[in-house]
């Protein structure tokens, strides 16, 4: 039985601007991870996209060596969590490797919602929840009254929290010292028979699928014989390593340890999120207890603006799907845009990401129609359905009752914006369930219509309360409510990927408000172009985009053909995220029309 | 597969200007009277010298002088590079020989020379005969100098002239726009080149846009100029350009029907097909009239434009089989006769079969016509030939 006293397994949660990544850096520096001149700020989101936005998408982890003040070597393996409401899937994911956790909290900000909820996830899973207060070089920060908030809200003593600023490095030491002494260290016998839990996975156009794995008993050694448990299929482990935070072979990976694993495998579903990796002479052993899968909450249309691209947009999204479980797709197909697919996300931002993942990495032009959540139809005859997609929304005579998904919404946002909050859950049909003073901040618990909420709530939240209101929200139930759905025609033809399903109170306004914003989000073309908002077949709204006159060169003659053509050639990339539906070119931004609605 | 030699023309450019206009981004720069003509002239002789091997044994049907202001050569220079090229690469019996001319006095003065020198049609400047206008575009003539020009023009003896005539003003009305074609049809020229203000890219307009009339006013002046022009007999040939009967530009009819054309001078650009190659090359010559110059000095060493040498080359593209259906359709659909359907095939060496379905659908949607063996765009294709043009554009360009 070897000594694993000296491992430190621990995730740090944060709210986005929180400083978890400076935080990161920090420690990889202090622990020397990498040199100064490879130093590159924000070192774990490694996605172009995840640096660009300044969020965690995905889990990460790293391994460093830090010398206590004890004297002894510590081996700390940080697991990175995603910091949005989108991403509390991942979270438990990378929860599930450790012993710890870091609470990190904005001194001057206090606690922010979504941390409530993943320190809730950490405890319930059985982690020391260690909080920090950062930013403390800010002149707002009040150390004092936000130790008694994160009492309040959370209920851990913070008297005793480090105080730190990860920017100047103060404190820094002490975190890591309170790392030490207070997250236990992992128990695990490294000559048991191999468990491994995936806690994630990716495909790598060299290596195949790399897995991020933490290693529960036993030893995970090169070369050995591997199988999953649920696949069963034999595979010879071509590597081992922790990054450190650059990938790092190693020899092994021993019981309480978290690093990744090669293993030859090319096919994408060869090593599924949640799955125990074992040895193939002990395929016996106990398979421990994967992830929850979680079901998306929004659901959206994607197709590939070109019908060749098909079935390469059918690959790219069995990719993602490899290290994004949550992610969910099946083929659709649309009367107006073709072949594509049914998607399923966490919400919006998880929405945005893929979409622009998918025409980043993998170079798709896609056309996204507006998301919707998922509504329960009861039909005459009480067969209830689940409508993922307004044009499948049964004819209206042969439904019995709609019902709405509710989510129970906690924010916390400081007293002085509480009025404007209120006023913006009322206007999204929010019914108040809880209202409590902590501290400067107000807990505020609501039931809102999901509907209302994954599309422009967050946002509206954000600008009525200038970036402090903070929210968390998860389903609670479905709820009889009067829908209808709009459907949006186009030089009188329905369009199918632009119907929505709204309250039927709301419906009129909508259909105008919709008609409205399309005008002016359909470029002009060489027919007028007419858009009728529609329920039930009686049309309510109308606009028309009035046709151009002409769209031709004056001069082309010898010597400008050149720089014509180039003219040409920049008009047309100008209308590639346009799709031909009939005779006219509708651009995304149309399909999202209905996200940018003040209703 | 069986690329032809089409015809080939001649574009000689003179690349200098008593002042530059706001809205030209053509290769001109401002020069006073002083320009150095003699050793552009013979400047000129060894370019065309070094080109003579593109000609692959055809005459030149048409010589197109061009600038800048090429009025401001005398005519013992005109007459000079004409006997050059004569000599060189020799003339077609019915040879049409334009020269762009500003409508200016000092100009005037020159016409019956250029006549005498060989040209034998006259392209003239005009741009409006609003004094107003003019000043805003930038002109150095006025409305009474651009009256009197045709006049001079025919006394010198032409009897093929155009008028290049602007609209779409800054500030111009329906009405002013009518008044200025009526004017310039008064005249009676025998070409109109009548087009559409634009703005481009490295113009002062560009830099500093005037206030231009309204989408809708500048579809509606097209509309009423067309009627005008009709009525008097000009008819449209050309997205901008209007003649009377036989009286059309052949030397711009060999660039919209893809023909081919030596370029020389500064910046001049050529276009050339070598069906023993299998090929067809865009070249190019050196902007700046100093490079221009110093490289018929210097015995500078040759520049390669895909396999062609010369001194004064500024750079070439070989077509691209996926960049020829482009190529061959933004000149062929701005006319509207459009060309014969088998020019397709002996002018860019490819098979119709690669742009049948872009055609067909271009068809379906009532934007193109094939009819009595010829390809051309229909009344609503001409009004959106942009869109048109974009359905060639091969996706991975």
């Amino acid at each position: 039985m070897t000594d694993l006293s000296h491992i430190r397994n621990f995730s740090i949660i944060a709210h986005i601007d929180h400083g978890k990544s400076t935080i990161a850096d920090r420690f990889i520096q202090m622990c020397g991870g990498l040199s100064d001149r490879e130093m590159e700020a924000q070192v774990l989101d490694s996605m172009d996209l995840e640096r660009e936005r300044g969020i965690t998408i995905k889990a990460h982890s790293v391994t460093l060596h830090y010398k206590a003040r004890d004297g002894k070597t510590y081996q700390l393996n940080f697991i990175d969590t995603p910091g949005h409401v989108d991403f509390t899937y991942e979270v438990s994911r990378s929860l599930a490797a450790c012993e710890g956790a870091l609470l990190v909290v904005d001194a001057g900000q206090g606690v922010e919602a979504q941390s409530v909820a993943n320190c809730y996830t950490a405890i319930e899973q059985g982690l020391e929840v260690i909080p920090v207060l950062n930013k403390m070089d800010l002149p707002q920060a009040e150390p004092d009254r936000v130790a008694q908030e994160i009492e309040d809200i959370i209920g851990i003593d913070a008297t005793e929290a480090v105080r730190c600023s990860a920017k100047s490095g103060m404190g820094m030491e002490d975190v890591l010292e309170e790392l030490v002494r207070l997250v236990p260290p992992p128990v695990g016998d490294v000559d048991a028979p191999l468990q491994a839990l995936i806690i994630d996975s990716w495909f790598d156009n060299y290596l195949g699928v790399v897995s991020l794995v933490r290693v529960k008993q036993g030893t995970l050694r090169l070369k050995d014989k591997i199988i999953t448990k649920t696949i069963g299929k034999a595979q010879i482990v071509d590597g081992v390593g922790v990054f450190s935070p650059k990938p790092t072979q190693l020899k092994e990976l021993k019981a309480g340890e978290v690093g990744f694993v090669v293993a030859g495998i090319k096919d994408i579903h060869g090593a599924p999120v949640g799955d125990t990796i074992t040895h193939a002479q002990t395929p016996d052993v106990e398979a421990l207890e994967g992830f929850q899968k979680i079901k998306p909450q929004v659901y959206a249309g994607m197709f590939p603006i070109s019908s060749d691209d098909f079935e390469d947009f059918r690959e790219a999204l069995a990719k993602l799907t490899l290290n994004d479980a949550s992610l969910f797709y099946e083929p659709e197909s649309s009367d107006a845009l073709g072949f594509g697919f049914r998607v399923g996300f966490l919400g919006m931002l998880h929405m945005e990401i893929i979409q622009e993942r998918l025409e980043r990495e993998y170079d798709l032009d896609l056309i996204t129609t507006a998301p919707t959540v998922v509504f329960e139809v009861v039909k005459r005859g009480g067969e209830v359905i689940y409508v993922d997609n307004p044009s499948k929304l049964p004819d209206p005579g042969s439904i019995d009752e709609m019902r709405e998904p509710i989510v129970e919404a906690n924010i916390l946002v400081p007293q002085e914006h509480l009025g404007n909050v209120i006023t913006l859950c009322i206007e999204k049909r929010g019914v108040q369930k809880d209202l409590q003073f902590t501290g400067s901040q107000v807990s505020v618990k609501y039931e809102l219509p999901m509907n209302e909420v994954v599309t422009d709530f967050f946002d509206r939240l954000k600008s009525v309360s200038r970036g402090f209101a903070s929210l968390d929200y998860s389903f609670v139930r479905f709820q009889a409510a009067s829908l209808v759905r709009l459907d949006v025609l186009i030089n009188s033809e329905k369009v199918d990927a632009l119907a929505i399903i709204v309250h039927r109170d709301k419906a009129h306004g909508m259909g105008r408000s919709l008609t409205e914003k399309m005008k002016e989000l359909i470029p002009r073309q060489m027919y007028d172009v007419a858009i009728q908002a529609a329920i039930g077949g009686q049309i309510v709204a109308r606009s028309t985009v009035k046709a151009l006159r002409k769209d031709v060169t004056a001069k082309c003659y010898g010597g400008d053909a050149t720089r014509k053509k180039k003219l040409l050639e920049k008009q047309k990339a100008g209308k590639k995220r346009m799709k031909q539906v009939g005779s006219v070119e509708i651009p995304q931004a149309a399909f999202f029309a209905v996200l940018k609605i003040d209703s | 597969m069986s690329l032809q030699l089409p015809p080939l023309a001649l574009y000689v450019h003179v690349p200098w200007c008593i002042r530059k206009c706001p809205y030209c981004d053509f290769n001109s720069h401002q020069a006073d009277n002083d320009i150095p003509e003699a050793d552009y002239v013979k400047a000129l002789r060894f370019d065309l010298q070094q080109d003579q091997v593109l000609a692959q044994g055809r005459k030149i049907t048409s010589i197109f002088f061009g600038g800048g202001t090429p009025s401001m050569l005398s005519a013992t220079a005109i007459g000079q590079i004409l006997h050059d090229a004569e000599n060189i690469i020799g003339f077609e019996p019915d040879i049409e020989i334009t020269l762009e001319a500003n409508p200016g006095t000092f100009e005037q003065e020159k016409f019956s020379g250029f006549r005498a020198a060989g040209v034998n049609r006259l392209s003239i400047g005009i741009q409006s005969f609003n004094d107003r206008q003019l000043t805003l575009l930038g002109r150095v003539h006025a409305r009474d100098e651009a009256l009197r020009a045709v006049g001079v023009a025919r006394a010198a003896g032409f009897d093929n002239l155009n008028l290049d005539l602007m609209h779409g003003l800054p500030e111009q009305s329906i009405d002013d726009a009518k008044a200025d074609l009526q004017q310039a049809m008064d005249l009676g020229p025998e070409h109109l080149s009548w087009y559409q203000l634009t703005i481009e890219q490295n113009t002062a307009f560009y830099s500093a846009p005037p206030v231009l009339p309204e989408e809708e006013i500048l579809a509606d002046i097209q509309d009423a100029g067309v009627a005008l022009l009709a009525g008097a007999g000009y008819e449209q040939y050309e997205i901008s350009a209007y003649a009377l009967a036989g009286k059309r530009a052949r030397h711009n009819l060999n660039y919209w029907e893809f023909g081919d054309y030596l370029g020389i001078g500064a910046g001049a650009h050529g276009k050339i097909t070598f069906p023993a190659e299998n090929k067809i090359v865009r070249l190019w010559k050196t902007r700046l009239p100093k490079h221009y110059l110093d490289a018929a000095h210097s015995q500078k060493i040759s520049t390669n434009l895909n396999g062609h040498q010369n001194v004064f080359g500024g750079g070439s593209d070989l077509l691209t089989p996926e960049s020829l259906p482009l190529e061959f359709m933004m000149n062929a659909l701005r006319l509207h006769e459009g060309v014969p359907i088998t020019y397709f095939n002996q002018r860019t060496g490819q098979d119709w079969s690669m742009l049948a379905d872009n055609w067909a659908r271009l068809e379906a949607q009532g934007l193109v016509e094939h009819c009595d063996g010829y390809i051309r765009p229909t009344v609503l294709g001409r009004r959106f030939l942009n869109r048109v043009l974009q359905a060639f554009i091969h996706n991975d360009d």
